[in-house]
């Protein structure tokens, strides 16, 4: 049997999108973290929704993990959150994926549950661990508006190229 | 026996099978439940681990740095053309600001020259002094380790660093971090080549405190410490004072040297605003801070000597 290049491809692309993220948010951190705004990058989230979708990967269960492992690890030090939400947000686009026909809508909106979940989660352990005392309005109202439409911008302008590239590549 | 046999069998067959398939489906229900709970424990012991191991620990396991090290590494060379690319934006509006900058600092430049002979002068005066007493080391002491930002989280509750630097450099935990303008935030996690600052704009409860002290225009001390953030105004807020006497707007504020963790006399920032609370004693000061916390390039981490 032939060896799909998404073999190689999907990983590498997994950990730059975790690392851009990062660069990123310490690069135009002037315009994501301000006083009435938190804009969460999540690069990563898009790749895997993306091959979760239109790929055909070996272990995308157990890069997800290592993925989420590596992120709890370097960015935030608090390991087991990542480590279980890019493993759950995996889960959750296949199983929401399932009842579609794939198009560009279908694929935003299932995104848009995504990164929702993700944020939600995320900020439910950081409030349950003292991280923040921020309410649930204000929650929405600082991070969860301002993160969907940044990541909604991005995929609008990733979906074609991204969609293409793992067709392509895992014939 | 025959006749009974082909009517009760394929009824016996098919029961037992839907009953069987029954067990199954209740076996695989149960096991995924099983799955997830098991992930949710292993979850939640994850997250206590590394809150105690944080919180206690001057650096994590050893397996843990090694994955930071590693992490870090191929973070430098995913983050090298994005700096790349904000190096030329930077330089780009530098050039397009260059005039009316250069007419303002041409005033400044000149009375910086006799404020650094000054300084020097003093210094040299102050070391001298401090060898007739014998003073080997004051709390104003401190060796600098001057590190590059590589990221930043990309969250929204944790504002937090990852510097070029660590424990091969000779950085602690709880050291305090400055910017080029002022005060940070403190060391929180150490690995061999980087380690995490939390930055001095974090409402983490169980963030470490810095001792701080007003300098009043009269001359006078008022000690306190950082004891939280407000994210609204962008103040840090000031409290425990030990006198409300004298301050006003603008006095500048420094790390008193207190507690053990940070040198003296770290500027911090400036006085925004005094709060008094029902009773007419000072309960809250607003500090101004000095430093921008999202304009992070170049820190430097201040080791205390002693």
């Amino acid at each position: 049997m032939r060896i799909s290049r998404m073999r190689y491809f999907f990983p590498l692309g997994l950990f730059i999108a975790l690392f851009l993220d990062g660069a990123l948010s310490q690069v135009f951190a002037g315009v994501m973290f301000t006083s009435t705004l938190a804009i969460e990058s999540r690069l990563v989230l898009l790749w895997v929704v993306m091959a979760a979708c239109f790929g055909k990967i070996d272990h995308i269960l157990l890069w997800t993990t290592l993925a989420g492992l590596v992120f709890d690890l370097y960015y935030t030090g608090i390991i087991g959150a990542f480590v279980v939400i890019l493993p759950l947000i995996v889960y959750l686009t296949k199983l929401m994926y399932r009842f579609f026909t794939p198009s560009f809508i279908v694929v935003l909106l299932i995104y848009l549950i995504d990164i929702t979940v993700a944020t939600v989660i995320s900020y439910w352990i950081n409030l349950l661990i003292g991280f923040t005392n921020v309410s649930m309005a204000g929650f929405i109202g600082l991070s969860l508006g301002s993160t969907l439409a940044y990541n909604l911008a991005v995929f609008v302008l990733l979906y074609f190229p991204l969609q293409r590239f793992f067709e392509s590549f895992s014939r | 026996m025959r006749g009974w046999d082909l009517v009760v069998q394929p009824f016996g067959y098919d029961a037992a099978f839907v009953f069987m398939e029954e067990i199954m489906q209740r076996f695989f229900f149960n096991k995924r439940l099983i799955i997830v709970l098991v992930v949710l424990i292993i979850s939640f012991v994850l997250v206590a681990f590394s809150i105690t191991v944080r919180n206690n620990k001057a650096t994590p396991p050893l397996v843990q740095q090694m994955g930071n090290d590693a992490a870090g590494m191929v973070d430098r060379v995913v983050a090298y053309p994005v700096n790349g690319l904000k190096g030329a934006m930077g330089s780009f509006s530098d050039l397009m600001n260059t005039y009316s900058e250069n007419q303002r600092l041409k005033g400044q430049v000149d009375s910086l020259a006799t404020e650094k002979v000054k300084d020097q002068t003093l210094k040299r005066e102050n070391k001298k002094l401090k060898e007739q007493l014998k003073l080997n080391k004051t709390l104003t002491d401190y060796e600098k380790i001057s590190a590059s930002v590589l990221t930043r989280s990309p969250s929204a509750w944790q504002n937090q660093v990852v510097i070029s630097k660590g424990s091969l450099s000779g950085v602690k935990k709880n050291a305090a971090v400055m910017s080029k303008k002022g005060l940070v935030g403190r060391i929180t996690e150490v690995n061999k080549t980087n380690s995490k600052v939390e930055l001095l704009s974090t409402t983490n409860d169980s963030a470490n405190r810095f001792a701080t002290q007003v300098m009043t225009k009269n001359n006078k001390v008022v000690n306190g410490l950082i004891t939280g953030y407000n994210a609204t105004s962008n103040y840090l807020v000031m409290g425990q004072i030990t006198v409300k006497t004298g301050m006003e707007k603008g006095d500048k504020v420094i790390t008193s040297g207190l507690g053990g963790n940070s040198p003296k006399g770290l500027y911090v920032g400036t006085v925004a605003k005094v709060e008094e609370d029902d009773y007419g004693l000072a309960s809250k000061v607003y500090v101004k801070p000095a430093a921008d916390f999202t304009d992070l390039d170049v820190v430097t981490v201040a080791k205390r000597v002693d």
